[in-house]
């Protein structure tokens, strides 16, 4: 047996090249094409997110409006005057508070949205390429990206662009009406109010993106150790490795606590830094006010200026530590889209797609070269192969000849190197995946069982199927009577991995997933592993009796004796040899 | 454990208190940031009041009362102070959020750890990871801001109200007044909050379990052509946990701003009321107990945002409280640790032949189906082969788990020389049994750790050796970098021969008296089926082997066989 037979058609996917590139202009030109792609993905929501935008920054323009007129009424009521009505205030706060409320619910749903947008277009693009199964990929990791990081992104809008744009809306209205009174001071608040909406923020940012993803990885790698030590129970049981592992997720979680604690005293530092903006900015209102270094500006007015300042700091207040999670964001935008730039491409040109689909189903493989990587041996060099649309055919061979390979490059879960398969005459490069999928069934040597009712398992081949023909497909894959006994019957719950029967009726189960798909072309891949003898032998005369008039591909190591075979082929040296001892 | 409602309350009790204790420095901090911010407004009160009233009297018009320079001073000297506390309060809090997700989280999984395989037949796996990760995660927010916000929501505008009556008793009433209706709202909003945010943690674990399960299955959905309706299935799981999410958030927007309402309220009530005073005492008192009467009343206006902080600190923790709910449940919902029993320390059987007897055995796995073992009893002797033979559902890989001490037998007893399993210590039993499935568990990392994993203090030698044995050292130069090459999920990159001979050397390394082989070969092929039987031969030699399997291949194991069928001993080969 060589390493060269990819268990279950997995082509040896490289590790997701998501790591952070060394230098920080790459890092930086990374992170932001990263985040264009996914502002991209977030187009269909543009007009909701842009709504969310103008109700915030109606929501700031009416909090500038309370402060200084409350400011005002404020100076003015310590005195017994009045300023500011009483009506005018209340009016406004209403309004502040109903516009608060309003954009921030508002603007959070338009998020969301965004966000489950884009968790179901990670999941489309991990499909993509995913027909080779995972890879080296860990299912904990995946699952970090489609959680952890997607969640991290909504920071992006929430805590990073609508307090900018918010700020950038401020920033001249505190500046008109503070350089109106006193220049100098307006110079100064202004300094203030750049350092803490603008400069501080930008130095937050980056700082955290010097980490690249350090969190992400961290919050990631705790995941695959915990769903490790879930789904290796028994391995840990068997070994009496219980506080060994425990030790190693704990470790894991002293990694990630590590990585928080870091980001938390950085957050508290950067968030007092701009607490120090905020209170110089009052500490200089009231030395104008007090006419101290400056001229001193009117009383009255000057509580208005000051409350105006309050309000447009604290608008601004959290930019700093958001800007603390750019370097976060920036590493899930790249974790996410990662995943999405990793398919197996076509190396040869993709002709242009079909516009008819193909009618017949003979297959042809016509001198096909294929390895799985540059640097392994050629699985196929000039591999050529006809199948006739109805036929039952038989592959042959041991582990390593190819023939797993063989149904990869059937359903485009590979691409060969060079010549071409054809279905009913049209190259397969042309035709849809999923129309080609649809039309091929397969039952591989790791098919997967859902954590779902056996009904559920069984309708993914074919969701229209009726009950009848459901039970037929379980008669004939001979597991039929086991399931009528169940209480539940059809409606059981199979369980993690149909952790709730035995291996064999597991196997049993997906075959007849595969059974009940009526597509034309049947591919079954070692279908008798986990079934005894006798089962197995009643399964292939079975089989001889169903799928009249499909095309069935049989892949196995020997043959039983009772398949009725149109052609057998054995093969070795990547080519088919027709084998004969079979009558 | 029981979930009922008085173990669920007595958790959250336990945990208040410990939250609460660590909260303590957070708390104290928490006040004196709230002293230090009324030193700050008397401060600014100081320096607004004279210029204020300098403006207005008549006796002082224009004329100005020097503006005293202390409040300038204080100011500055109290933000930089105000500013450090908070830093260090910030610290403080979060130190003290780790400390106990890292105590959790210990907990929870040394729970799953410690009820074995037998937690997956409870909970998704999914689910599980998502209960040690994120809903530990959640919990934060309960350790660093609920803990310290539960006392400071009333501590800190306690003292703000009575530092408010020395100078202002007037506007200290109104402040009481509204600061009172805040915890009605709280209250009314907060029963919508944990119903809301318990529904969205369901809808996220949901989205978990369900997305982990179908990554994993990945391959079979895309090339059964069903990508579309599962990424529309994913589209209406994440849909829903929007708008779960929404729901909550719904709730905390509208308490927050029904504080805003109330200190709205508040100002404007003490701003007439104190408007009103002035505008009589301008006329009736001396500058000097004017000017105090602005500053006294500036002081009461400037402080009602410092004094509803502390509710708006709440509200914001609301959810927080209503997760620790949430978590209490799935924690508490754990499968009991089962009892070990007396740990009697089996007279030291490491190194000596084992004999294992099944005496009367039954099990049941559930009612409904029946029973799974019914009145089994066979002997496998010191250093034999015993093979169990079966169609599947027959009854072996429930043999298997009662050997493995993962599930006990519902009627009967297995002994080991005599001695009832049960009684033995767990740590001593697993010292004693080596076992390899049907497919094994790979863990991230390293084809190395993942040998070694079987005894990480192995000598060279001894991974050497066991690597020669179980014929790992033929397809180590086919791997990119050996034995460090790393291996991903469910042993990917690696085929099921290989797979399984990672095994066999895990079980070399291991080297106990008793072997335990469950169908070791239902997903290889005849050719490699037949190599690594050859191998497990070897690995037989001298240790009590039993077998399950219902390979035509067993025959290459020479022992006795029991068949067995729905449960039952059918027929014995070999003397039993």
């Amino acid at each position: 047996m060589t390493a060269s037979a990819p268990r279950d058609l997995t082509a040896r996917n490289p590790a997701p090249r998501d790591t952070a590139p060394r230098d920080s202009a790459a890092r930086e030109r990374a992170d932001r094409d990263a985040l264009i792609r996914i502002v991209e993905v977030w187009r269909p929501h543009a007009a909701r997110l842009i709504v969310g935008l103008l109700l915030s920054l109606l929501a700031v323009l009416a909090g500038l409006a309370l402060m200084s007129s409350a400011g005002l009424r404020f100076a003015g009521a310590a005195l017994g005057m009045v300023l500011v009505t009483t009506t005018a205030l209340r009016v406004l706060g209403l309004s502040r508070i109903g516009l608060r409320y309003a954009e921030r619910l508002y603007a959070h749903d338009a998020m969301f949205r965004a966000l489950a947008t884009l968790r179901v277009w990670f999941f489309r693009s991990l499909a993509k390429g995913a027909a080779a199964g995972l890879g080296f990929r860990r299912a904990g990791d995946l699952l970090s990206r489609l959680v952890s990081d997607v969640e991290t992104l909504d920071g992006l809008y929430l805590r990073l662009l609508l307090p900018l744009a918010g700020a950038c809306l401020t920033f001249p209205v505190l500046m008109i009406v503070v350089m109106n009174v006193n220049g100098l001071l307006g110079v100064l608040i202004g300094i203030l109010f750049a350092a803490s909406a603008l400069i501080l923020p930008l130095a937050a940012a980056r700082l955290s993106r010097k980490e690249g993803g350090g969190l992400n990885h961290a919050q990631a790698s705790l995941r695959v150790d915990v769903l490790d030590l879930v789904s290796g129970m028994r391995e840990i049981r068997a070994f009496g490795a219980g506080s060994r592992v425990l030790d190693h997720v704990n470790a894991a979680n002293g990694r990630l606590l590590a990585r928080q604690a870091q980001l938390s005293r950085r957050m508290a530092f950067v968030g007092a830094l701009s607490q120090l903006c905020t209170q110089t900015a009052l500490l200089l209102m009231l030395a104008a006010i007090a006419g101290v270094g400056f001229d001193r500006i009117p009383a009255v007015q000057g509580v208005g200026l000051m409350f105006l300042t309050l309000a447009a700091f604290e608008g601004v207040s959290g930019l700093t530590r958001a800007g603390m999670l750019a370097g976060n964001m920036g590493a899930a935008a790249r974790r996410i889209v990662a995943i999405a730039d990793e398919h197996p491409q076509p190396s040869l040109p993709v002709p242009s797609p079909a516009n008819v689909m193909p009618t017949v189903f003979d297959i042809h493989f016509e001198h096909v070269g294929f390895r799985w990587r540059p640097d392994r041996p050629a699985v196929f060099e000039d591999f050529s192969l006809d199948i006739a649309a109805g036929s039952r055919i038989a592959l042959l061979g041991p582990s390593g000849a190819g023939k797993s390979t063989l149904a990869a490059l059937l359903l485009k879960a590979t691409f060969p190197q060079s010549g071409r398969v054809l279905l009913g005459g049209q190259d397969i490069a042309s035709l849809p995946d999923t129309w080609l999928r649809r039309h091929i069934a397969w039952l591989s040597q790791a098919t997967h069982l859902f954590d779902d009712t056996i009904r559920n398992n069984l309708l993914l081949g074919a969701p229209e199927a009726s009950e009848e023909a459901l039970w037929k497909a379980l008669d004939e894959a001979a597991i039929g009577d086991f399931i009528r006994k169940l209480p539940e019957g059809l409606d059981t719950w199979l369980g993690e991995a149909g952790v709730k029967v035995s291996g064999g009726q597991g196997r049993r189960i997906a075959l007849a997933r595969t059974l009940l798909s009526d597509a034309p072309i049947l591919v079954l891949d070692e279908p008798a592993t986990g079934l005894d003898a006798q089962t197995e032998q009643d399964f292939f005369l079975t089989l001889n009796r169903v799928a009249q008039g499909r095309t069935v591909i049989l892949i196995a190591h020997r043959l039983t004796g009772v398949e009725q075979l149109d052609h057998a082929w054995r093969l070795s040296g990547g080519h088919a040899v027709p084998f004969s001892a079979q009558g | 454990m029981s979930e009922s409602k008085a173990a669920i309350k007595a958790w959250t009790r336990a945990q208040a208190r410990l939250g609460l204790r660590a909260a303590r420095p957070s708390i104290i901090l928490g006040i004196v940031s709230c002293l230090t911010g009324a030193a700050q407004f008397w401060c600014m009160a100081n320096i607004l009041g004279p210029t204020l009233t300098d403006f207005v009297t008549p006796d002082g018009h224009g004329a100005g009362v020097p503006i005293p320079l202390w409040p300038l001073a204080g100011f500055a000297v109290a933000a930089i102070l105000r500013t450090a506390i908070n830093f260090t309060s910030e610290n403080a809090s979060a130190t003290a959020g780790r400390k106990a997700r890292s105590r959790l989280r210990n907990e929870v999984l040394g729970s799953i750890v410690g009820t074995g395989p037998a937690v997956l037949r409870h909970a998704h796996s999914g689910a599980l990871a998502a209960l040690a990760v994120d809903r530990i995660e959640a919990l934060d927010g309960y350790f660093a801001r609920w803990a310290p916000a539960s006392v400071l929501w009333i501590a800190a505008p306690a003292v703000l109200v009575v530092l408010t009556a020395l100078v202002q008793p007037r506007a200290a009433l109104i402040l009481a007044l509204c600061g009172a209706t805040v915890p009605f709202a709280q209250a009314l909003f907060g029963i919508g909050a944990a119903v809301a945010s318990r529904k969205q943690f369901l809808a996220m674990t949901r989205l978990q379990s369900r997305f982990l399960d179908r990554m994993r299955g990945i391959a079979t959905i895309v090339l059964a052509g069903r990508a579309d309706e599962e990424a529309a299935r994913l589209a209406q799981a994440a849909d829903d946990l929007r708008r779960r999410t929404m729901k909550v958030l719904r709730v905390a927007f509208l308490s927050s701003a029904s504080i805003d309402f109330a200190m709205i309220l508040a100002l404007i009530l003490i701003a007439l009321s104190d408007g009103r005073h002035a505008q009589q005492a301008i006329h009736t008192t001396d500058a000097a107990s004017f000017r105090a009467l602005v500053t006294d009343s500036l002081f009461a206006l400037l402080i009602v945002p410092e004094f509803f902080a502390p509710f708006r600190g709440l509200a914001l923790a609301y959810q927080d409280r209503a997760l620790v709910q949430g978590a209490a449940e799935d924690i508490l919902a754990l499968p009991e640790v089962p009892e070990t029993g007396v740990t009697e320390h089996v007279r030291t059987l490491r190194g000596e032949a084992i004999t294992i007897a099944f005496e009367d055995v039954s099990f049941t796995w559930d009612e409904a189906r029946g029973t799974a073992l019914e009145h089994v009893s066979f002997t496998a002797r010191a250093g034999e082969t015993l093979v169990l033979v079966g169609p599947s559902g027959s009854g072996k890989s429930t043999i298997m788990e009662l050997l493995l001490g993962f599930i006990q037998p519902t009627d009967g007893r297995i002994t080991f020389n005599g001695v009832d399993m049960q009684s033995i210590a767990p740590e001593a039993r697993s010292s004693l049994i080596s076992w390899i499935g049907q497919r094994p568990v790979l863990f991230a990392g390293s084809l190395r750790e993942n040998i070694l994993f079987a005894k990480p203090d192995a000598s060279q030698e001894d991974l050497a050796a066991a690597l020669r044995a179980a014929a790992v050292d033929n397809f180590l130069t086919a791997l990119p970098d050996g034995l460090e090459t790393m291996i991903g999920e469910g042993g990917f990159g690696l085929s099921g021969g290989q797979a399984q001979r990672v095994a066999i050397a895990r079980a070399y390394l291991k080297n106990t008296p008793v072997l335990l082989l469950d169908e070791p070969t239902a997903y290889l092929d005849p050719v490699t089926e037949a190599d690594v039987f050859e191998s497990l031969q070897q690995l037989a030699r001298n240790r009590t082997v039993i077998l399950a399997s219902h390979s035509t291949a067993v025959h290459m194991f020479r022992g006795q066989r029991v068949d067995l069928l729905q449960g039952r001993v059918a027929a014995r080969q070999g003397a039993a």
